[in-house]
């Protein structure tokens, strides 16, 4: 590839030659080629402070960076941890396996695709997903990636221009709210609202199109809600834009002529596939008002969320008529930086990034440490597979984050804050800068906030894909613009952050929880949830549930009214077997333990931990070792590599895992598991390696005697490929799909016979049982 | 100034200060590899962890700074199992030897690879000053020897053996050919008496290490010359003058011979009573020592496996009254060992026997690294000389001691991976995986050599070359377990260290960096 030193050159101008500028500056540059070339890399350190050292060190520390030229198709393979349960290491077998990929490859040679995993999507609920460029496919099974792959060039070829047309003005006879975080665009609710709008205009309707944030029903999702200026309104779920149509002539009638405006051209917008509309696949019902779609609403308690799926989260007007930015002019204009700190501690809130740490407490810490300058950080660089609290507040309340780190930043004596988001939140990232700019506009950010003095202004640092970065002072090196190594605590940041300066480190979550308690008073929150555990907490449920989603619900809860009131428990019928809460720092908690509240204690007393809040459910096909395998495998790849604890400890087990799961254990494995576990735990630098043996611990606890029986060489669950073997019951009524689907032919065509699995030349890639109409397919 | 307490003693330290530091002016040994004064500390070995009494956590000392109130434990047990197991997981990802697989079996525990080194380079007489460090008689195990040495050689998985055992000869022989041949020097007289029953290789070697340190040595057998079973060896096999010869160098360091004497129950009282310590080295089947009134077992006589000595007696026994054996090499190893415990004994010290250091180990090369260790060598395959009985030209010698591929670590002495496992009883195969990295030797580099696969990814070497800003200098490359220490934009290593290569390799805790 040709490198225009002027390009270079230019990046360089615009973003600074100081070192601290690197990883935006590498990110600029991955954003034009594709990849990071060498000799783009040397011009960089010609113009800049930063050396060769720091920029390799740098550069090869973020999974974000590409040192090869990418192919033309990105296809990202969600590993997250509802898409793991959900067979997708098996569907990324099938992805190589179609486009003719060897082991060590992720392009092809043709240069056309490269292949990657990404540990979560935010799309759990759509389980498991596959993401080319720009469109999502969910629920792929094994057996369908071929027509994935046709689908999305056969979208390539075809140029999808579409006109659409607005309605015009009048008196609004209602409001049809469509979700637009990223669950529901995903499954689809961009055509829906091009559907929409096409429908308003032919009719003429005088019916406001609203957009709004998400509403958390994930499940059922792209979800339309019609609201009546008179009247009840009605949610629908699972709608498809052909569909649109009825739904809106059932609530609103034409009115006279059909008046064209002007025709507009739309940017082609992301567009979505999703198996509802592939032929085989039965189409979401329209229910209307499901009694299931209250239960998961009412046992809720909308706080960091409120008013979800009513407010448009880029509209500012709207978020001040909700009292937006009430509490914080209360707090900047009628009290002191310590009374707003003494409310924070009042609220009883602690931190919800994982750890705990009483906020308050943090709060007064960063105010009594002297300092010229500080900091406020709101960390968003949620990793966690399976977890996507954040990316959706940041999504879908950005004025409410901003909000709350305005108030901090009065309260600590900041006058500067950073957003760290994960890069893999494009829309997070637009959304906030977007509020950034109408917030300095309307003189909420900048100098002088609202004529009461107060100067804070806020920048979006964007992270480049190191999990650690989620560990506050690994987060801290990164904004530095150096590898994520996480330092020694203490100093804690509160005392020494960035730069050396006092800095307040704080989640997403908790931000907005911040705007909540200035705005309704701590008393409003202190008198939810418990003695210890004030407030609500947000989870992302997902997994082997009915209803999937995002949740708010009190402190205290217990994990089966979250599993089967609110997710409606296990679906297809099978048996709910353990919960795993807190993501790969986390435990898994058996279905006997499930009336442990959800707070910090009693999590951590069953051996799983709040974490940032992914709450996967778990049923009888899961097995546990795999789970504990699979996190490991997550914290193992993600782990640092600085201490000698957190390095190799995390690789030792992961290898012992291996070979148990794979039928090569043995008795002592189990022992040497303890150990190394034990020693990881106690030894290691920092919290992510610390907690990283945890969901070994647990299960090792609960459900010891399926590791027993993998050392025996039989998988109870029959996931473990090693150890199984895949067979067809009586039950086959010769219908042939698991025939034609199998990738291998080891199921011989047999009409109308009984068919047989040649075990010899199965790949064990799970198509034949997902396909076959009758269950006959079993794993054994 | 702020006050702190390290295992419950207050103290009164400067703010600013390092933990480790004030820890170790107050008089504590604590362990680090990856700390270096005046450089950021880093936090990666882990082995410098103390305690925080309060909460219980273990914190790595070498990146605390000293904090008013602080309340330390330096050492407790959890500490010193944290600080092991952190030894075991860095070893078990430590691809290198210590000591090359040929000393580590030798039984004698020769330095093979510094014998080859210096007799590649012609310095015979150097060279046998190493050999007889360990190995009494050079010249006549060098006709005996099985040489188990060559049957660990790693260039024999390359293509042949290293021809070590003639090496030796070569060595002894040279030394026998000059008129004045070596005797090292003594160290001062103990005055302490030591009887030595048996001349065979155990006896001999026994006597040789005992006079050398100062002892009064006499060596009572049975027959009228010193040689035990390797008088019984043919000519063509030993030649009787070589035998004669080494063994007259030994009478001439200083020992007394006394021949023709058979010792039975009373002489043997006789000798304990006349001796310090007694060596019995009388081989196997001396109908007498039955009767000497020794502990027995089925085999020989009941002694400690490492010291040698019969409990609670001056008594140490070496050879095949011990276990019959048929290797020289073996009998001579023992009388060596021996002699350390016996010494130990007479200076009233606590008798613990020779101490062997840890040894990192990694078994067989794998053939893709066959290219690696071949650049510290020459091709070729090992040079057989025309006649045996001959042995090797000089000129041979010096060809095929270059044959060496150097497995043993230039840092043996000052390795901190090997101190403290040595020191924790750290154990390498623990966490032994299935797979280990393959090794790579850099020797591009006029000063220093670089080995990956010893790293411990401390990060020193960074730290080093930003600090004197190194054009390149090393960095990490990589996250996580897989991570590598290198050169940015894969430059050369002479590239990346032109100013501070000593430096560098003289504050890697490990061989990774090392000179040349």
């Amino acid at each position: 590839m040709e490198i225009e030193i002027r390009d270079i050159d230019g990046i360089v101008d615009e973003l600074g030659t100081e070192s601290h500028a690197l990883i935006p500056i590498l990110q600029a540059i991955q954003g034009r080629y594709n990849f990071l070339p060498e000799e783009a890399l040397k011009r960089v350190c010609e113009l800049t402070e930063i050396t060769p050292a720091q920029l390799v060190g740098v550069a090869s520390f973020y999974s974000q960076f590409r040192f090869k030229p990418a192919g033309k198709h990105m296809i990202k393979v969600c590993v997250g941890t509802a898409c793991h349960v959900k067979g997708a290491e098996q569907v990324y077998d099938a992805v190589k396996r179609e486009l003719g990929l060897e082991k060590a490859d992720d392009t092809t040679p043709s240069g056309e695709y490269t292949i990657e995993k990404v540990n979560c999507l935010g799309c759990c609920t759509l389980a498991p997903v596959v993401q080319i460029d720009e469109v999502t496919y969910g629920h792929v099974s094994t057996s369908k990636v071929a027509s994935v792959l046709s689908d999305f060039e056969s979208q390539e070829s075809a140029s999808k221009k579409k006109k659409y047309k607005y309605a015009d003005g009048g008196e609004v006879k209602g409001e049809i709210r469509i979700g637009l975080g990223s669950c529901c665009v995903a499954s689809g609710s961009d055509e829906i609202r091009d559907s929409v709008k096409d429908t308003i205009d032919r009719k003429g309707l005088n019916v406001k199109l609203k957009h709004v944030g998400c509403v958390g029903m994930c499940h059922q999702v792209p979800l339309v809600e019609i609201v009546p200026t008179h009247g009840e309104p009605t949610l629908y779920s699972k709608v498809d834009a052909a569909d649109v149509d009825q739904i809106v002539e059932r609530h609103f009638k034409p009115e006279g002529l059909v008046r064209r405006l002007t025709s507009r051209l739309m940017s082609a917008a992301n567009s979505v596939r999703d198996d509802s509309r592939w032929d085989g696949v039965d189409r979401y019902s329209l229910d209307v008002r499901e009694k299931h779609v209250s239960l998961f609403l009412d046992k809720q308690i909308p706080m960091a969320t409120e008013f979800r799926g009513v407010i448009n989260p880029v509209d500012v007007e709207e978020y001040k008529q909700r009292n937006g930015f009430r509490g914080l002019l209360r707090a900047l204009k009628q009290k002191s930086p310590q009374q707003v700190i003494d409310e924070i501690v009042e609220s009883g809130i602690r931190g919800r990034g994982g750890g705990g740490f009483p906020s308050g407490k943090k709060w007064q810490l960063v105010a009594d440490t002297p300092g010229e300058k500080k900091y406020i950080i709101c960390n968003g660089d949620e990793g966690d597979p399976g977890a996507f609290m954040d990316r959706m507040l940041l999504e879908s309340y950005p004025y409410r984050i901003i909000e709350g780190m305005i108030a901090a930043g009065y309260a600590v004596g900041a006058a500067e804050g950073i957003l760290y988001i994960r890069a893999e939140y494009p829309l997070a990232v637009t959304r906030i800068q977007q509020a950034l700019v109408v917030c300095r506009e309307q003189g909420y950010l900048g100098k002088d906030i609202q004529g009461t003095g107060v100067d804070f202004e806020l920048s979006v640092y964007q992270g480049a894909g190191a999990f650690v970065c989620g560990e506050e002072t690994a987060l801290i090196e990164s904004i530095e613009g150096k590898r994520g190594f996480p330092r020694i605590r203490p100093p804690f940041p509160a005392i020494k952050g960035l730069w050396g300066h006092p800095t307040l480190v704080n989640n997403t979550e908790t931000f907005a929880h911040v705007a909540y308690i200035l705005k309704n008073r701590a008393a409003s929150f202190n008198k939810i949830g418990t003695e210890s555990s004030r407030g609500t907490k947000v989870f992302a449920l997902a997994g082997k549930v009915a209803r999937g989603g995002l949740i708010e619900v009190p402190m205290g809860m217990s994990i089966r009214e979250v599993v089967e009131e609110i997710g409606g428990g296990v679906a297809n019928g099978r048996e709910f077997k353990a919960v795993q809460i807190g993501g790969p720092s986390g435990g898994c908690v058996p279905a006997w333990k499930a009336d442990t509240p959800i707070d910090f204690e009693s999590l951590k007393e069953v051996g799983a931990m709040m974490g940032s809040g992914g709450l996967v459910v778990l049923d009888d096909a899961d097995c546990m070792v795999d789970i504990a395998r699979y996190f490991l495998t997550f914290t193992q790849n993600e782990a640092c590599g600085k201490c000698s604890f957190g390095r190799i400890g995390t690789k030792r087990m992961l290898e012992i895992l291996e070979k148990i799961t794979t039928g090569r254990g043995n008795e002592k494995d189990l022992d040497k598991l303890e150990e190394l576990a034990h020693w990881t735990k106690t030894g290691s630098l920092c919290a992510l390696c610390g907690t990283a043996p945890n969901p070994i611990l647990s299960t090792l606890e609960y459900f010891r005697e399926e590791y027993e029986a993998h050392i025996r060489g039989e998988c109870p669950a029959g996931k473990c490929k090693d150890l199984i073997k895949y067979e067809i019951t009586d039950d086959c009524i010769g219908c042939t799909l698991c025939a034609q689907d199998c990738p291998v032919d080891a199921i011989a065509f047999k009409p109308h016979e009984k068919h047989v699995v040649d075990n010899e030349l199965c790949i064990k890639c799970d198509a034949c049982r997902q396909v076959c109409p009758e269950g006959a397919v079993i794993t054994k | 100034m702020l006050r702190l307490k390290i295992d419950n003693r207050e103290l009164e330290v400067e703010a600013g200060s390092a933990l480790i530091e004030v820890i170790r002016e107050s008089g504590i040994e604590v362990p680090s590899m990856c700390y270096l004064k005046d450089l950021p500390h880093f936090s990666s070995c882990m082995v410098c962890v103390v305690k925080d009494r309060k909460s219980g956590k273990l914190l790595p000392s070498c990146s605390l700074e000293v904090e008013e109130g602080m309340d330390i434990i330096s050492n407790d047990d959890e500490i010193f199992q944290a600080r092991k197991t952190s030894l075991e997981l860095l070893l078990s990802e430590h691809v290198g030897d210590c000591e090359a697989p040929c000393q580590v079996t030798c039984p004698a525990h020769m330095d093979i690879p510094l014998m080859n080194r210096l007799l590649a380079r012609g310095e015979f007489a150097e060279a046998l000053k190493v050999v007889k460090k360990d190995i009494a008689l050079p010249s006549v195990l060098g006709r005996i020897c099985p040489a188990p040495c060559e049957g660990a050689c790693r260039r024999k998985s390359i293509d042949e053996a290293v021809s070590i055992c003639l090496l030796k000869r070569a060595a002894g022989d040279a030394d026998l050919g000059l008129e004045d041949s070596w005797i090292p020097e003594k160290e001062p007289v103990t005055g302490k008496k030591v009887s030595v029953i048996g001349a065979g290789p155990a006896g001999l070697a026994a006597a040789w290490h005992l006079v050398l340190k100062g002892h009064s040595v006499r060596l009572i057998h049975r027959h009228g010359k010193a040689g035990g079973s390797m008088l019984k060896l043919k000519e063509e096999e030993l030649p009787a003058s070589v035998l004669q010869k080494e063994i007259s160098l030994i009478e001439k360091a200083g020992v007394e011979f006394q021949s023709s004497t058979d010792v039975d129950e009373k002489g043997f009282g006789k000798i304990l009573s006349e001796s310090d310590a007694v060596v019995v080295a009388s081989g196997q089947g001396e109908s007498g020592i039955k009767a000497w009134g020794l502990p027995m077992h089925a085999k020989g006589v009941e002694a400690d496996r490492n010291t040698y000595r019969v409990a609670k007696t001056s008594v140490f026994v070496v050879g095949s009254a011990l276990k019959p054996s048929r290797m020289a090499i073996r009998a001579l190893g023992q009388g060596k060992e021996a002699a350390f415990s016996v010494d130990q004994y007479l200076r009233a010290k606590d008798v613990s026997g020779e101490p062997f250091m840890f040894n990192s180990r990694f078994g067989k090369l794998n053939p893709a690294e066959y290219a690696e260790y071949l650049k510290e060598s020459v091709p070729g395959n090992r040079i057989e000389p025309l006649s045996l009985a001959e042995g090797m030209s000089r000129e041979e010698v010096m060809k095929e001691a270059a044959r060496c591929l150097h497995c043993d670590c230039r840092e043996l002495e000052n390795c901190r991976l090997r101190i403290y496992s040595d020191q924790f009883g750290a154990d390498q195969r623990k966490f032994k995986s299935e797979e280990r990295q393959l090794c790579t030797k850099s020797d591009q580099h006029e000063q220093v050599i670089y080995e990956s696969s010893k790293c411990i990814k401390c990060g020193l070497c960074v730290r080093i070359t930003e600090k004197y800003s190194e054009d390149f200098g090393f960095t990490f490359i990589g996250r996580g377990f897989d991570v590598v220490l290198g050169i940015p934009f894969n430059e050369s290593l002479g590239s990346g260290l032109k100013k501070v290569a000593l430096e560098v390799a003289q504050a890697c805790p490990t061989g990774a960096i090392s000179k040349k």
